[in-house]
């Protein structure tokens, strides 16, 4: 699982900036000649990916320094959902990371059930498992259409959204929104799973692989896109780990980890999916591990469509979940159970946990402390772009201006993650 | 009937030649076209509604992108919602090239400084859109770090509702806009200002 | 996994499956280079703050804030209203410090390090033992106001610069103003 010794190294020592990990320093020599220029690329640029605003300066071309100013999309997310009971606090996470809304709804979620002992029926895992790929291919897409953009492949734009609307047509049949889909409960799905949902979801792995082949056939051997991103942005595995990086940068910089293969959650233990890595740690192999991630999503979605159990799509614990509603009308204790949940929330027990979830970024994480009441006491994201934007500088080293673009957008950051 | 000879034109309300004058025959023009009667044929406007029209035909967007509001927004762009059909082909990304500012997402306090340096960058005229629950009202966001509504900072002609708006939602807004514009509604910072 | 080599462990608990070391905070970056280094633990995962102001208290008595700034407010979720059964087990100082750390190997083993601090204590930057900690402390600072000591470059990250107090804290309002409707004026 760990960097192999034998593994060739992509540079020699690390290239982490001192004293600052996260800022790249004009060397002195530099700035004594008068010859640098500081220019200042964001928060509303089109090239960023959402409000990130970076302090460069330039030599010519090249970038010599570089320092992220982030926080222009601060919500408060951790603050309010302090203030709501953890029903209306389940709301909130989808939107900390807009691209991969399921992984966040899902990360508390899973928190919250760690924190009750809750035991959630398998259909519920089955058809969790099924939604959180879909939404790592939704994410995928979205990264490589606006990507591509930036690079100058405006067509992948198109073709990826035309793919990402299929993926949002199904997110809509099975709740009614096509984002922020709010389907996940504690202790199963909010609602049982619409029929005609499975037969559309089929016609969609049909057609997914033949869009990758799209995709690939556009980009992975043009000759314009290799000289951009070949050689780009590099990051050796050691300076990844120790900057904390995850997902696809930490997997395109030859260190084998996933979560969904070294502690599988939810049902990827059942699912057979391989995990691709290459050792280039450059931009061009992110994108390759993007690519091959979309793949294997497809394969997972369609195990999950094969291997689907029936039964309930909730948990029975009537002390968290509501009763079904036909219950109401003939059992007292139903009618009181759901009035409590309803109004005053159901509690949970004291305690903190830290839930991990692989999410199509690297690992989302969600600390929840709680007092033993009505409302968390502290939730916490880990979020991996937050982290990602912190090997900025490491990954700037020699770079031109239309490489710095090439990397930002590589690292596939989200700046409602990185704010929260 | 004669003409009155030292009475202007408009004097008799602004009527063609032909109608003051309909003994004379048609002119040099209509017979090479070959009709007879050309008030028919032409459209007679005011140059108001001739620049509304345009001007509400090919309003242009500001690629200011905040949250997940953004995402349907380039979703409209895309060819299932197409929003080249009504005018909007590009989105510039220069607020001195673009007429229209949609403000897609949640805006917090330390953007509200570039938001309305953005506004503000806009050549007159200018329309808002605020896209979502967010931009309107602060959405979910009741708290120290959201703006509670991005018409604290500017003044903005279409609310577009939702969470995110569906793409079908936000054209509905910029439809509504364009009536709007062609209905002669001037721009909302003529209106109104913006709360304080 | 034995912790009993830590420098500067004060007591281990194991719950839900995970375990937690409280650490004296004088003694962290010891700490943590030792589970680094010898106990293999190279990635930390993150970086959390937490204020135990109010916690264990009696319901209606504590300073937590409710909506609409102030400490009283108009809050509809105040505890007294709902009534806590059981109060939590108390906490021994306001502020918390705690990392997770992870070991890349089959089955994830991860590890919480807890340090507990007064108001104005500071704690000492772990940036030395692993550079990700930058950001995630400078988020400490800003939003908990917990003082770093030894981190290089100690800003405010997500707030503005002149930004005053640290929203996160439990006195701090959750804040917030009237939305204004197109009719009033």
């Amino acid at each position: 699982m760990a960097v192999a010794p034998e593994r060739p190294r992509i540079y020699g020592a690390s290239r982490i900036p001192q004293p600052i990990p996260t800022v790249l320093e004009v060397p002195e020599a530099l700035r004594e000649t008068d010859d640098i220029l500081t220019i200042n690329f964001g928060p509303n640029h089109p090239s960023t990916h959402g409000v990130l605003r970076l302090v460069i300066d330039l030599d010519g071309e090249h970038v010599v320094g570089l320092a992220a100013v982030v926080g222009y999309l601060h919500t408060g997310f951790e603050k309010n959902m302090e203030q709501k009971s953890w029903w209306k606090a389940i709301t909130y996470p989808e939107r900390i990371d807009y691209l991969s809304f399921q992984a966040n709804e899902l990360v508390f979620v899973l928190a919250i059930e760690k924190l009750l002992a809750l035991e959630v029926p398998p259909k519920a895992t089955w058809m969790r498992t099924l939604l959180c790929e879909l939404n790592r291919i939704h994410s995928h897409l979205i990264w490589l259409g606006t990507s591509a953009l930036e690079l100058g492949a405006i067509s992948l734009l198109w073709y990826c959204f035309r793919d990402r609307d299929l993926v949002l047509d199904l997110s809509e049949m099975v709740c009614g929104a096509r984002m922020h889909t709010r389907y996940f409960q504690a202790g199963g799905l909010a609602e049982d799973i619409p029929p005609g949902f499975f037969a559309e979801c089929r016609k969609f792995c049909e057609w997914m692989p033949k869009a990758i082949d799209e995709y690939e056939a556009i980009l992975t051997r043009n000759q314009i896109w290799l000289e951009r991103t070949k050689g780009i942005g590099l990051l050796s595995a050691e300076d990844a780990i120790a900057l904390g990086q995850s997902g696809p940068i930490l997997r395109a910089s030859g260190v084998d980890w996933d979560l969904r293969k070294a502690d599988p959650y939810l049902a990827y233990g059942d699912v057979d999916f391989d995990v691709p890595v290459y050792d280039g740690g450059d931009v061009y192999d992110r994108y390759r591990v993007h690519l091959d991630e979309m793949r294997q999503s497809v394969r997972i979605v369609e195990q999950c469509l094969e291997g689907m159990p029936g039964g309930a799509w909730i948990a029975d614990d009537r002390k968290v979940v509501l009763p079904p509603r036909e219950e109401l009308h003939t059992s007292m204790e139903s009618l009181i159970h759901h009035f409590k949940i309803v109004t005053e929330g159901y509690r949970v027990p004291e305690g903190e946990v830290y839930t991990v979830v692989e999410s199509a970024r690297g690992e989302l994480g969600c600390y929840v402390i709680s007092d033993g009441g009505p409302r968390p006491w502290r939730v916490k994201f880990r979020a991996p772009s937050f982290v990602a934007l912190e090997a900025t500088a490491t990954c700037m080293a020699d770079a031109l201006v239309a490489d710095m673009i090439a990397i930002v957008g590589s690292l596939d950051t989200v700046m409602g993650e990185v704010d929260r | 009937m004669a003409v009155e000879r030292g009475k202007r034109l408009r004097q008799y309300g602004l009527k063609s030649e032909r109608l003051l004058w309909p003994t004379k025959g048609p002119s040099v023009f209509e017979r090479e076209l070959g009709v007879e009667d050309l008030e028919s044929m032409l459209g007679l406007t005011t140059v108001e509604k001739a620049v509304a029209w345009a001007q509400g035909s090919s309003i242009w967007p500001d690629t200011f992108g905040l949250a997940c509001c953004a995402m349907e927004m380039i979703a409209v762009v895309t060819p299932r919602y197409d929003i080249a059909r009504f005018g909007a082909e590009v989105f510039r990304s220069s607020p001195r090239q673009a007429d229209l500012l949609i403000v897609s997402g949640r805006v917090s306090h330390k953007m509200a400084a570039p938001l309305r340096q953005i506004y503000d960058q806009m050549l007159e005229p200018k329309w808002v859109i605020a896209m979502g629950a967010c931009a309107s009202s602060g959405g979910m966001f009741s708290n120290y770090a959201i703006l509670q509504g991005v018409d604290k900072i500017v003044a903005v002609d279409v609310h577009v509702p939702g969470c995110p708006p569906r793409p079908e939602a936000l054209l509905e807004g910029i439809v509504r806009l364009q009536e709007k514009i062609k209905a002669g509604v001037p721009p909302a910072y003529e209106i109104r200002g913006v709360a304080s | 996994m034995s912790y009993s080599q830590l420098p500067g462990l004060v007591e281990t608990i194991e719950e839900h499956a995970e375990t937690t070391l409280v650490v004296d905070p004088a003694r962290l970056v010891e700490a943590c280079l030792h589970l680094r280094d010898d106990l293999g633990f190279a990635f930390l995962s993150d970086v959390s703050a937490v204020d135990y102001l109010g916690w264990a208290a009696v319901p209606g008595t504590s300073e937590v804030s409710g909506y609409w700034g102030g400490r009283g407010g108009r809050d509809l979720n105040d505890p007294g209203t709902w009534g806590l059964q059981r109060l939590p087990q108390p906490k021994p100082k306001r502020f918390a410090m705690v990392y997770h750390l992870l070991r890349l190997e089959r089955d994830a083993p991860r590890v919480r390090v807890k340090a507990y601090l007064d108001e104005d204590e500071p704690v000492p930057s772990v940036v030395s033992v692993w550079p990700t900690a930058d950001w995630h402390e400078r988020e400490a600072w800003d939003l908990m106001g917990i003082r770093i000591e030894g981190h290089p470059n100690l800003q405010r990250i997500l707030m503005e610069d002149d930004w005053e107090g640290h929203p996160l804290r439990k006195d701090y309002p959750i804040g917030g103003e009237p939305v204004r409707f197109s009719g009033e004026e």
